[in-house]
């Protein structure tokens, strides 16, 4: 049963790898807005931040659900 | 967990007793910084403090625009407390950030402050009117989003803290000396100024949102 619940916790934790390629994808084309357009690389780091803590929110609830699993029924 | 000894003994969480570390630090700082301020030739001290407190107030303009303008005080104070309170790892302390209690409750005054902006500005009719914007199918998600927002808000600072408190407490038994301090750098600095930014920024966001 313990085992069970790890790997159900393991399984909740893959949600990271959304976010990671959506923080990825979301950063090079910023860095390649900015190399475009220098000029506009406040707005961009603004719009940027906020793209990445809302790709990030995916993996965050991954860690969560997988929080709860283990406290809940470990 | 601490405890008072007041009759049979008063139980208080660890958040709750760091969160008055921060306050007293917060309320010192303020006390102390706020002396012997000059109109004429000020000090270095007060032209530090002025440049700061412009930097944070130019920052929550831009975002909030001219009819939020009187939420920034708030904004502020809320920046400073979550900047704070995430640092406070470096210092041997718990952040109280992770008590799921302290994000439940920055999350709950934020969604408050900006349904308050909403009907403050809109008025109550136009506030309930904004709900069928821009078309009336959209209701049900506006009136989600009241629930989704909060939940979200409070769910990202208390993951992330949660998380790096973890990952640390993990490189701590791995090797104790010298090891942790780059990851300190990341995990408690970098990470923690990061989510108060985001936070304080989702919400300036919101609001603008509400009174425009």
């Amino acid at each position: 049963m313990t085992s069970l619940i790890a790997i159900g916790a393991a399984i909740a934790v893959f949600t990271g790898i959304g976010a990671g390629i959506g923080i990825g994808l979301a950063t090079g084309k910023a860095a390649e807005s900015i190399a475009r357009q220098p000029e506009a690389e406040g707005k961009i780091r603004s719009t940027l931040l906020l793209g990445c803590a809302l790709a990030e929110a995916t993996a965050i609830y991954g860690f969560v659900i997988g929080l709860l699993i283990i406290i809940l029924l470990g | 967990m601490f405890t008072i000894p007041v009759g049979k003994g008063l139980p208080i969480y660890e958040s709750v007793v760091v969160t008055w570390i921060v306050m007293a630090v917060l309320v010192l700082l303020s006390m102390i910084l706020v002396r012997n301020l000059k109109v004429e030739n000020p000090g270095k001290k007060q032209l530090a403090l002025e440049s700061g407190y412009l930097f944070f107030r130019n920052f929550f303009y831009n975002l909030l625009g001219e009819h939020g303008a009187r939420y920034i005080p708030y904004m502020i104070t809320v920046i400073l407390y979550i900047g704070l309170a995430n640092i406070m790892g470096v210092f041997g302390f718990v952040p109280p950030t992770k008590d799921m209690g302290v994000t439940i409750a920055l999350s709950l005054m934020s969604i408050f402050l900006i349904e308050y902006a909403g009907i403050r500005h809109k008025g109550t009719k136009g506030w309930i009117k904004a709900f069928a914007q821009p078309v009336a199918v959209m209701l049900p998600i506006n009136i989600l989003e009241i629930f989704i927002r909060p939940l979200s808000l409070c769910m990202r600072l208390f993951g992330n803290v949660l998380g790096s408190y973890v990952v640390m407490k993990l490189i701590e038994i791995i090797c104790p000396i010298l090891l942790p301090i780059p990851f300190n750098l990341y995990f408690d600095f970098f990470d923690g100024f990061i989510q108060a930014y985001v936070f304080v920024f989702l919400t300036s966001l919101f609001i603008n949102e509400a009174v425009e």
